[in-house]
């Protein structure tokens, strides 16, 4: 916790990052986005030439979100929620281990150094989540709002974030009501996302033709490209008249969980939100390696509850066969021309199973935990679920 | 149709004469031998009607078929091409017609139609692809949007467009790479012609030695011409240019099998070392071998067609005077209008062949064949990488000649062949070997750019750039571009074959105006496994049921002990059944003893 640890962590993020930037030909990985952040990039010096200046603009991301993340844990939400006390409590991470395996994390390491715009989105969720914290609802609806305007998903963290903000309101400036604070935030997020959208609008020539070409591709899924998720390889299959159908059931389940998890978790909502980040990093339409890196700093939080957890080593080991073996297959496929598809694809659906396995087992942790504040008698004996 | 009737009226000071019928109808064939034994021959058909014989369905020699699709379709003018093979440059020389009676392989069609906005545009040129697709037997229909595009610089109207009337039109041009002409477009063709193919020239077009060419192209141009001081006449143009292998359409139709040529009638290289009675190092197709016109199209050719003017003789053969050329009796021989070939006016009812003898002196400086022409521009363009995700696209444009050259390039490419523009580089060199002495700046040899990028599935790239070579110098015009997966439905069944891509087409503006292209390509793209759509279905299903069935589980049930709680009632059915295996041994063991009592 202190400054030199801090600084120490930091400094050694960075310079393994520029270390990495400097090797060449590392790919650039710049998709079609939000229109905004054509500005942002435009401001700094031309990439070829310089290309140290796009290097530091990641690298500040990154220890952004290190940042923020350090916060949230130093705040004890994670064992300590307003309304609800873990009795593991004592056992919980220092927020310096927390940033240093989010840092040190190679999927974080490789969204940093391939120039993913996903950083950006985590770095906002994870600004929105420490400012609801420290108890300013309104910063964090503007973060969140920037976040939802980069990719659609983090809209879905809405109700959890208000719940949140609810729970940690500072003392003087409180609204009892809960529909009413929810109410004013959910139009402070919708003001933001207007006026975000408004400026869209004015920068793409007064058009609202951008909205199809951002947000249109991820409702309709046109584009195809094969990634770590489920959706690619489902819908190149799907006959075309059952397109509209499936992709209206995919985002209905994706949307199904927040109400669930919100319900049942009222009392911690800082777990909502982790277990929809890893909900989001496996089912959400283009989901990438800087998702999952998002989920996987957050999971340190709840050091308090890993005994509990059954599968630690199932998932685990899925994961890591997942991660080798997903590159090489890819390779086969598409560059050796020896493998076909079905081998990337048997890989999606192993690291897909093995991140749900770690996050409903994660969900099966807290609940035994918060179950154990009512039944202490029960600690270290075996449960069941009926 | 009003248009044209007022424009017609704006135009025309005296009334309209009827044109003499003499000239109305034109056609010749223009043989031309190339080097390594090949004849290039050149049919060109040419039908004038008067624009108010046109607007008034009174078709004489205007194919009746084609002008009311026009009518319909509001077209002014139209070019259409049918291309298969690629055109040898470097051995063959300039292009017949230079290059504007050439498309790219498959169907090319641009088109200049009536329409005030883009909207109204694609309407008609909807029309017209159908249309015409039903007329060709061409698959013309599938000239969507995707393969449509607008093309700013390369193409200029041929025929006499008032001002105000061109600024009521566009231009469209459309691709079909993956067309395979064949015979059936052929026939559509000759049944346009005014003798259908039964006299003149026509009656030598055979599908089987057409398309058995080495590179072939069926070209229809219609557009008004209005000569000085006379009346505006809409004319249609029929071009059929092949390079037939001697040695290949020789062999007869019911044997076309090749068969080894008995040792006597080898022409061998004396010149080798080797050179013996068992050792040949065969050189006849350097030469050039007899042929007639009979031998090499599959059949004579049946007089004259009596609708064509007389005064044009309809065969000429450009040959250096010093070869020979037989001809049958009756026909008479000129001197060909460009001084260089001979011409024949033929006996309107006897069958015509044309017969070539081969050289065999010795004399060296006897010529062959007339040198042909070198090519303003030699273009060449590949792919280049590896993979399935990336690729790249490199064009080798060479100036051979003494004077600067500056042409568009236009390409029309696929939606998914996503292009990435800021790649687009050159470099020049003095050879076209691939060494980089220099590497100029783009500005120095890209003039313009005209860049329209790619919507998915809704329309492709056009590229259109203005390019200046020096003269004797090579450029490599290189650019990246990424692949596209696409749907299991709009894969064609033969997937793996790979999708073609447009040829790329030159239109050299300096020194003088000239076409060339450069041939198709064939794009790979990664494919899903077709035989799999329900496996996908079902494993993708169930790793989300798995997920989602996991975690309402977990959220949904109640905790207890593992002892607490009732028993499941799998476990107590178990039990009974245990319990019941359990009394049985024992009821059969306890009777012999009670038995023994």
């Amino acid at each position: 916790m202190t400054l030199r640890g801090k600084a120490g962590i930091y400094a050694g993020a960075a310079l393994l990052r520029l270390a990495l930037f400097a090797i060449p030909g590392l790919p650039d990985l710049l998709t079609g986005r939000a229109p905004l952040l054509l500005p942002l990039f435009s401001l700094l010096p031309d990439a070829q030439t310089w290309p140290i200046f796009t290097a530091l603009l990641f690298i500040l991301v990154d220890l952004l979100s290190a940042d923020a993340l350090v916060k949230l844990a130093n705040s004890g939400e994670a064992g300590n929620s307003k309304l609800f006390a873990s009795p593991r409590r004592a056992k919980k991470a220092c927020g310096l281990v927390v940033a240093a395996c989010f840092l040190f994390n190679p999927l974080t390491i490789a969204s940093c150094v391939g120039r993913t715009t996903s950083v950006f989105t985590n770095c906002a969720i994870l600004y929105a989540t420490a400012k609801a914290i420290h108890g300013s609802p309104f910063n964090a609806m503007v973060a969140l709002s920037f976040a939802s305007y980069l990719s659609m998903y983090p809209l879905l963290l809405l109700p959890p974030l208000i719940l949140l903000a609810f729970d940690r309101q500072p003392e003087k400036r409180r609204t009892d009501s809960c529909i009413k604070f929810a109410a004013k935030n959910v139009l402070v997020v919708a003001g933001v996302m207007a006026t975000l959208q408004g400026m869209s609008f004015a920068l793409t020539g007064n058009s609202w033709e951008f909205l199809d070409r951002t947000y249109g591709i991820q409702l309709t899924l046109s584009d195809l490209t094969p990634n770590v998720g489920l959706w690619w390889y489902f819908f190149i299959e799907m006959f075309d008249s059952f397109r509209a159908f499936f992709l209206a059931v995919f985002w209905l389940h994706l949307g199904s969980y927040v109400g669930g998890l919100s319900i049942r978790l009222r009392t911690q909502p800082l777990t909502v939100i982790v277990i929809l980040l890893g909900v989001f990093s496996i089912f959400k339409p283009y989901p990438s390696i800087a998702d999952t890196s998002l989920f996987l700093a957050m999971l340190p939080l709840y050091r308090h509850v890993f005994p509990l957890m059954r599968y630690t080593f199932v998932a685990a080991a899925a994961l890591l066969y997942a991660t080798f073996l997903g590159p090489a297959f890819y390779h086969l496929w598409i560059y050796a021309g020896s493998g076909n598809a079905n081998f990337f694809y048997a890989i999606t659906l192993v690291w897909s199973l093995g991140q749900s396995l770690l996050v409903s087992d994660l969900t099966f942790a807290v609940l035994r935990d918060e179950w154990e504040v009512e039944r202490p008698e029960m600690v270290g004996k075996d449960v069941k679920q009926i | 149709m009003r248009l044209l009737v007022s424009w017609l009226q704006l135009l025309l000071i005296a009334p309209s004469l009827l044109v003499a019928a003499a000239s109305d109808y034109h056609e010749q064939l223009t043989l031309r031998p190339l080097p390594f034994s090949s004849v290039l021959a050149s049919f060109h058909f040419r039908s004038n009607t008067s624009l108010t014989d046109f607007e008034s369905q009174n078709f004489r020699l205007f194919p009746r078929s084609l002008g009311q699709i026009l009518q319909h379709a509001g077209t002014r003018e139209l070019h259409l091409r049918f291309t298969l093979g690629r055109w040898d440059a470097e051995n063959w020389g300039a292009r017949p017609w230079e290059g504007t009676r050439e498309g790219g392989t498959g169907v090319e069609m641009w088109a200049w139609l009536d329409a005030s906005t883009d909207e109204e545009a694609d309407q008609k040129w909807l029309t017209l692809t159908n249309a015409l697709s039903g007329l060709f037997c061409a698959s013309l229909n599938f000239i969507d949007e995707t393969r449509t595009i607008r093309p700013v610089k390369s193409f200029q109207p041929e025929g006499h467009h008032s001002a105000e009337t061109l600024a009521n039109t566009r231009l469209l041009h459309g691709v079909l790479p993956h067309e395979v002409v064949c015979t059936e477009n052929l026939t559509p063709f000759i049944k346009m012609l005014p003798c259908k193919g039964k006299a003149g020239i026509g009656s030598l077009l055979d599908g089987h030695k057409l398309f058995d060419a080495s590179f072939q192209s069926m070209a229809i141009d219609v557009r008004p011409v209005c000569p000085p001081g006379e009346d505006c006449f809409l004319e249609v143009e029929e071009t059929i240019d092949m390079v037939l292998d001697i040695n290949r359409s020789k062999r007869p139709q019911g044997n076309s099998i090749p068969r080894p040529v008995p040792p006597q009638d080898l022409v061998c290289d004396q010149s080798k070392p080797y050179h013996s009675d068992k050792t040949c190092f065969p050189i006849d197709h350097l030469g050039s071998p007899d042929w007639n016109l009979a031998q090499v199209f599959g059949r004579p050719m049946k007089g004259t067609c009596p609708l064509a003017d007389p005064e044009v003789p309809p065969v000429c053969i450009q040959v250096p005077g010093s070869r020979d050329v037989f001809s049958t009796e009756g026909s008479q021989e000129k001197q060909g209008a460009d001084g260089q070939s001979r011409c024949y006016l033929l006996d309107p009812n006897n069958d015509f062949t044309l017969a070539l003898t081969n050289l065999r002196s010795d004399d060296k400086a006897t010529e062959e064949i007339v040198k042909p022409e070198a090519p303003l521009l030699y273009a060449d363009r590949s792919f280049t990488g590896y993979g399935q995700e990336h690729g790249g696209v490199q064009a080798i444009l060479t100036n051979p000649s003494d004077e600067e050259v500056e042409f568009v390039y236009l390409e029309s490419l696929p939606w998914f062949m996503r292009i990435y523009l800021h790649t687009l580089s050159t470099h020049v060199s003095t050879s076209t070997a691939t060494s980089t002495n220099s590497s100029t700046p783009n500005s120095d040899i890209i003039k313009e750019v005209y860049y329209r990028p790619a919507l998915d599935r809704a329309r492709g790239t056009q590229l259109e750039l203005v390019l200046r070579i020096p003269a004797r110098h090579t450029v490599f015009l290189t650019y990246d571009f990424e692949k596209a997966i696409l749907r299991y439905t709009e894969y064609p069944p033969d997937a793996n074959r790979g999708f073609d891509v447009a040829a790329a087409v030159i239109t050299i503006l300096s020194p003088r105006g000239m076409n060339l292209r450069t041939t198709s390509l064939l794009l790979y793209l990664p494919t899903p496994d077709f035989s799999m759509p329900y496996n996908v279905i079902i494993f993708t299903s169930t790793a989300i049921a798995l997920a989602f069935g996991g975690l309402y589980n977990i959220l949904v049930r109640r905790f207890v002990g593992a002892d607490e709680g009732p028993p499941s009632p799998i476990k107590a059915k178990l039990a009974q059944l245990k319990a019941k295996f359990m009394r049985k041994p024992a009821a059969t063991v306890q009777q012999p003893t009670e038995a023994k009592k």
